[in-house]
């Protein structure tokens, strides 16, 4: 059964990730003939660190979107993370990286809540992340209070080990944010497309009756995703607190549109079923030279970038709806018949 | 029993007295007549915003786009106000605005079966990043003086003309949707679009037109806004989608569609604009703000749901169980 | 003819993709009568009278209301010309009130609808509470307020789809109450149902679908029971029973312990239900849709609440576990529903063919053995004649027949000690369907126990070694040998139990 070379080329040359693959190259070579400058290595690293947050957390999100979820929480536990870390750290004496620990532990416990009323009540995963939200950026902001410094500051001076977490540069160029960005590509892609867990999620998404009675246990595969992309979120807190420096307790409170257009923008099906990690990898990328490129090469304004994005995912969206449209299925059908004739 | 559906009004109404007695009793400066209507009267920009987010809600979908909506139409009817534009025309545009956003949601949605999750969210991006480009980023200011004066404007004693208008829309649209043959249709989509079908409802159109009215309710919502605050930045109406949707599930509004009404959203609004006033009176500070909003809104959502699931497994067994001829079991359950 | 014809259905045709289910349909009603339409499951019914209601356009064929042709197929259109269905399972709003049910979609007054409602109520001589949410009716009160929906709308022709299928006797009797007064007023009523006794209780016409056409139609007067059973069933019903016969080889009931045991088991839908099945056995349970077994087997199968009795597999309990328990100790179920319950329409078939073997160790520890994924799969797709493209083709693009080999395999796949096969035949085509008979004769010859659920009586008579039928929730006979075939089992199937005795 095992396909030839050839016939796998053939495959991925006409797959939706060829087509993001080109969509890259075509960002560098416009934005790269617009501006020399974007091309130049080290800037063009040094950009990712701006949005290396969103594409973490797009990974683990596509799990959720696969089973047919949504998760708008991720956002504001980037948040809660980071001060969770900063205040643990500052105003509770903790070792950085136990304050670190506690902050991954928290945005799991907060992850395995909005899941379990997801998988368990049958709350709709809109309104419940929708209220995760809430509560999550409400509880971030109780916790900065808890700090002796005032909010709007933030949480800063933390200690160099901490710090080189983010500020290292791999041959002195390659920095160290996009190397757990393609580690956690490579775990999500293992999860996700080599594991019999990642079957389970991809079964639950497709149909999650059929799985049950395949004797999956698919309430738990359900919440087990809210947990991974809470987890993810945590991670993308981390880098980030690292990164800037200093804990905030909004940080990531603008990511759910990048976030949800780099997932479905990745090949996932907003119904479920079907997606995959190199996709949204792909998919983040895109986006993340397009946040970063559009504002050095053409002068927009970094507050305009919500435009392309959002005109990106209802692109995607009507897209797919319109190739799914029972006319246009109609008509696709009656010109293949007519054809031949 | 027609009660049960008043009663999820009656019960948000009575948790906002609760809620202003507990506060009350915690600090007695609180209940004053003139607090009190200081927190219907700040509420009339979330009460606007939530009952046109119910319609979206009645037929079983969301509109997260509002909070861009409100944003943008204030944005544009403050700057035609600013500079000396005809009042008139200015709230027309608003207006049009507001339904052709609402117009394209509907669209996207009904027509196009995108989920309207994820519709109105790009829909809240691009129109988010609109009003930079109308503005340039800039603060729209100096409005009319006359144009600020006209959300505080008195009717009797402190009661303002602004909140009395909005409840009176409030009730004259509640009437509609009850008492006329169209105005049901919304529910009715959202309760069972099977049964809508089957008794000739037009289901596309009256999603379509439940958006477009999100729409033009989301454009007032931004006129008011501007004339509260008197000024609109770039970041103007951020969040208030969310706060809509917390507001129309406090009032009793299932987000599955087909229940409630817009007299629950108004209550929920209210309930949602006094949280920040009640927590300066419980010397808490607005930070418990989110988090109340969170706790209330997850609470609600998971009881609701667990509660339908139980009628709904009910309803299942009592109907297997009447094919066996036991008829005995589930009879007269409907207490 | 001297009463007014209210609908003539001429030469109707209809088919889904390649598929067709009517194939030219003529039938008429007249004022004030009560055509009762039998006919086993896909048979067209349902279709049929979605046409009627414009929620599905028809290919040809030309259907005229009062003697005036239907041109728009528009459900607004068919209710505004006095056509109204009331469907099996009640379609209100369950959020609004009674009378917010009935009066939804008038152009009139509130008040003088409600005037009119209150005049209808009494006329019927019902009593409903206005004011009740429809989510707190029962059954009998929502098929109420929908034929009084009907009424008020002035329905001329008034469609009842198996309207007692989930009414209690009492409530049985007030609606055929009802149904005689329609019928003295003119109204014409099209009444589905699936039990004869009904036939012969209120209608006064009666036709037969078979397959998508009407052979039979004519006065109730004209017909006894065993016409109409004769009727159900396709003409060369009897040759073939005893060619396939010779073929059967009695099991050794004497030496063999049961492998699977159910003892007064009761559920949502079933109640006191006794069986055994013995290792290479193959017990038929025959029945008419919504008799129960569907709800008996997945209620085995731990997808819902057992109420009382007991149910043993090789001795062991097996009451109440989780499916993933009930797959484990070694039953698995092929579902009625392939498509609600059974496929992953857009995974590929290896996927779809090892989705039971997840939670076992042969598919690997943590990572997914896709060379065993593999291999297992190619021997389901050569041993059942699968016809791929690759084992990478979706589901959703094979064929019927090959898909509900896909579902069979993957219930094979967990070695079960007995499968219970709920339609494993139904809307597949014959070859395919020859296929299916030889796999579960390959099961019958390796031991395998099997309790076939099938609605087609043909089947079980081919396959079964003994068969027992089932009639609303109950196990009303039990038929071994000889005592097998049409006659019998349709017969108690539909509740007619005149042959056979009552016992497990």
């Amino acid at each position: 059964m095992n396909r030839t070379f050839s016939q796998k080329i053939k495959c991925f040359v006409t797959s939706w990730e060829m087509v993001l693959l080109c969509l890259l190259v075509a960002e560098c070579v416009i934005f790269g003939a617009a501006n020399p400058k974007f091309l130049k290595p080290a800037l063009l690293f040094n950009s990712m660190n701006d949005f290396m947050s969103i594409c973490i957390i797009s990974l683990f999100v596509t799990f959720v979107m696969i089973t047919g979820g949504i998760d708008i929480q991720a956002g504001s536990i980037v948040g809660l993370t980071s001060i969770i870390i900063g205040v643990t750290w500052q105003d509770y004496g903790c070792n950085i990286w136990v304050s670190v620990l506690i902050a991954v532990a928290a945005a799991a416990l907060c992850g395995a809540l909005s899941g379990f009323f997801i998988a368990y009540c049958g709350v709709q995963a809109m309104v419940v992340t929708l209220g995760g939200q809430f509560l999550y950026a409400g509880v971030a902001l109780l916790v900065s209070n808890l700090a002796s410094t005032a909010s709007y500051q933030g949480i800063s001076g933390f200690p160099e080990d901490f710090r080189v977490l983010a500020k290292t540069k791999f041959f002195g160029i390659v920095p160290s944010q996009l190397v757990v960005f393609l580690i956690l590509v490579v775990i999500a892609y293992i999860l996700l497309h080599r594991t019999k867990y990642g079957r389970k999620i991809f079964l639950v998404g497709v149909n999650p009756e059929a799985a049950s009675y395949s004797g999956i246990n698919y309430k738990r595969v359900i919440m087990s995703t809210y947990v991974l992309s809470a987890i993810s979120a945590s991670i993308a807190g981390i880098v980030l607190t690292s990164y800037l420096g200093s804990a905030k307790s909004d940080l990531g409170s603008n990511f759910t549109l990048n976030i949800i257009t780099a997932v479905v923008l990745g090949g996932t099906l907003s119904t479920g079923g079907k997606g995959n990690v190199i996709g949204t990898a792909l998919a983040s990328m895109v986006i993340g030279l397009l946040r970063f490129g559009l504002p050095l090469c053409f002068k927009i304004g970094t507050q305009y970038l919500d435009i392309p994005v959002g005109i990106l995912l209802l692109a995607v969206v009507l897209g797919r709806a319109a190739a799914g449209h029972p006319r246009i299925v109609n008509l696709k059908a009656r010109l293949k018949r007519s054809k031949p004739a | 029993m027609k009660k049960i559906l008043k009663a999820r009004e009656l019960s948000s109404f009575l948790f906002l007295v609760v809620l202003f007695l507990i506060v009350g009793i915690l600090n007695p400066s609180f209940l004053t007549a003139g607090n009190i209507i200081a927190c219907f009267n700040d509420s009339v920009v979330y009460i606007i915003v939530s009952v046109g987010m119910a319609f979206a809600i009645f037929i079983g979908e969301i509109d997260v786009s509002v909070g861009a909506n409100l944003g943008f139409t204030a944005t544009v009817v403050g700057c035609m106000l600013r500079d000396g534009q005809n009042w008139a025309v200015a709230f027309l545009t608003g207006i049009l605005i507001g339904a052709a956003i609402g117009l394209f949601n509907g669209w996207g949605v009904a027509v196009m079966n995108v989920p309207s999750l994820i519709f109105t969210l790009g829909t809240n991006g691009v129109m988010r990043g609109m009003m930079y480009v109308y503005t340039g980023g800039a603060w729209v200011e100096n409005l009319p003086a006359e144009f600020k004066q006209l959300y505080t404007m008195p009717l009797a004693g402190s009661i303002t003309v602004s909140f009395t208008v909005t409840a009176v829309i409030v009730v004259v649209v509640h009437l509609l949707l009850k008492h006329t043959k169209r105005g049901r249709y919304f529910i009715a989509v959202g309760d069972n679009p099977a049964g809508a079908t089957l008794v000739g409802i037009p289901a596309v159109r009256t999603k379509v037109v439940a958006y477009v009215v999100c729409g033009i309710f989301a454009a007032v919502s931004g006129i008011v806004f501007s004339s509260r605050v008197g000024f609109v930045t770039a970041t103007s109406g951020n969040g208030y989608e969310m706060k809509a949707v917390a507001a129309c599930v406090l009032g009793g509004i299932s987000l599955s569609g087909g229940v409630g009404s817009v007299i629950g959203a108004s209550i929920g609004a209210v309930i949602m604009a006094s949280i920040s006033r009640l927590l300066v009176f419980m010397e808490l500070g607005s930070t418990y703000d989110n988090t109340i909003t969170g706790v209330m809104l997850l609470a609600i959502v998971v009881v609701d749901a667990l509660m339908q699931r139980r009628t709904a497994e009910m309803n299942r067994r009592q109907r297997l169980a009447a094919r066996t001829g036991s008829a005995d079991f589930g009879k007269g359950g409907n207490a | 003819m001297p009463e007014k014809a209210l609908l003539n259905i001429k030469n109707i045709y209809k088919s889904f993709g390649m598929n067709a289910v009517l194939k030219g349909i003529s039938l008429d009603l007249n004022e004030g009568e009560v055509l009762a339409l039998i006919g086993g499951n896909g048979a067209g019914k349902s279709t049929l009278m979605k046409i009627i209601m414009g929620i599905y356009q028809h290919d040809s064929g030309e259907i005229y209301v009062k003697g005036e042709k239907v041109t728009s197929n528009k459900t607004s259109a068919a209710l505004a010309s006095g056509i109204y269905m009331v469907p099996q399972e009640p379609l209100l709003f369950p959020n609004m009130s009674v009378e917010e049910n009935i009066e939804i979609g008038f152009n009139q007054k509130k008040s003088e609808l409600h005037k009119e409602l209150l005049e209808l109520m009494r006329d019927v001589g019902w009593n409903l509470d206005l004011n009740r949410k429809a989510s707190s009716l029962s059954i009998a009160e929502q098929q109420m307020v929908e034929i009084l929906r009907g009424l008020l709308r002035r329905a001329q022709i008034l469609i009842l789809d198996e309207p007692t299928s989930a009414l209690a006797f009492d409530e049985v009797e007030s609606l055929f109450a009802c149904v005689e007064d329609l019928k003295s007023k003119g109204i014409g009523i099209i009444y589905i149902t699936h039990r004869l006794a009904e036939v012969f209780q209120i209608a006064t016409d009666v036709a037969i679908m078979r397959d998508g056409r009407v052979p039979v139609r004519g006065k109730v007067s004209e017909f006894t029971r065993e016409m109409l059973v004769k009727g159900l069933l396709p003409p060369d019903a009897q040759e073939k029973e005893n060619s396939l016969k010779a073929r059967m080889k009695g099991v050794d009931y004497e030496h063999l312990k049961p492998v699977f045991e159910i003892q007064n088991l009761s559920g949502y839908g079933f109640s006191d239900i006794s069986l055994k099945v013995y290792p290479g056995e193959i017990l038929g349970m025959a029945g008419v849709v919504g008799a129960g077994r569907t709800e008996l087997a997945t209620t085995v199968f731990g997808k819902d609440k057992v109420l009382s009795g007991r149910v043993l597999l090789d001795g062991k309990d097996i009451t109440g576990l989780s499916t993933r328990q009930v797959i484990e100790a070694g039953l698995n179920y092929v579902p009625e529903d392939r498509h609600l319950h059974g496929l992953f329409k857009i995974s590929d078939i290896a996927a779809n063919t090892s989705s039971a073997m997840l939670e076992k160790k042969e598919m690997g520890r943590f990572f997914l053995n896709k060379k065993a994924e593999c291999e297992m799969t190619q021997k389901y797709v050569d041993d059942f004649r699968i016809k791929v493209t690759g084992q990478d083709q979706l589901a959703g693009s094979l064929s019927g027949g090959n898909q509900q080999k896909v579902v069979i395999g993957r219930s094979l796949s967990t070695s079960p000690k007995l499968v219970i096969l709920d339609e494993p035949t139904r809307g597949i085509d014959a070859a395919a369907r020859g296929d299916v008979y030889s796999i579960i004769h390959e099961l019958r010859e390796q031991g395998v126990a099997v309790l076939l659920i099938s609605s087609d009586m043909e089947e079980i008579i081919e396959l079964s070694d003994r068969v027992m039928t089932v009639c609303q929730g109950r196990i009303n006979g039990e038929f071994a040998g000889t005592d097998i075939n049409q006659d019998t089992l349709m017969s108690a199937s539909f509740g007619i139990t005149k042959h056979s005795e009552v016992g497990a």
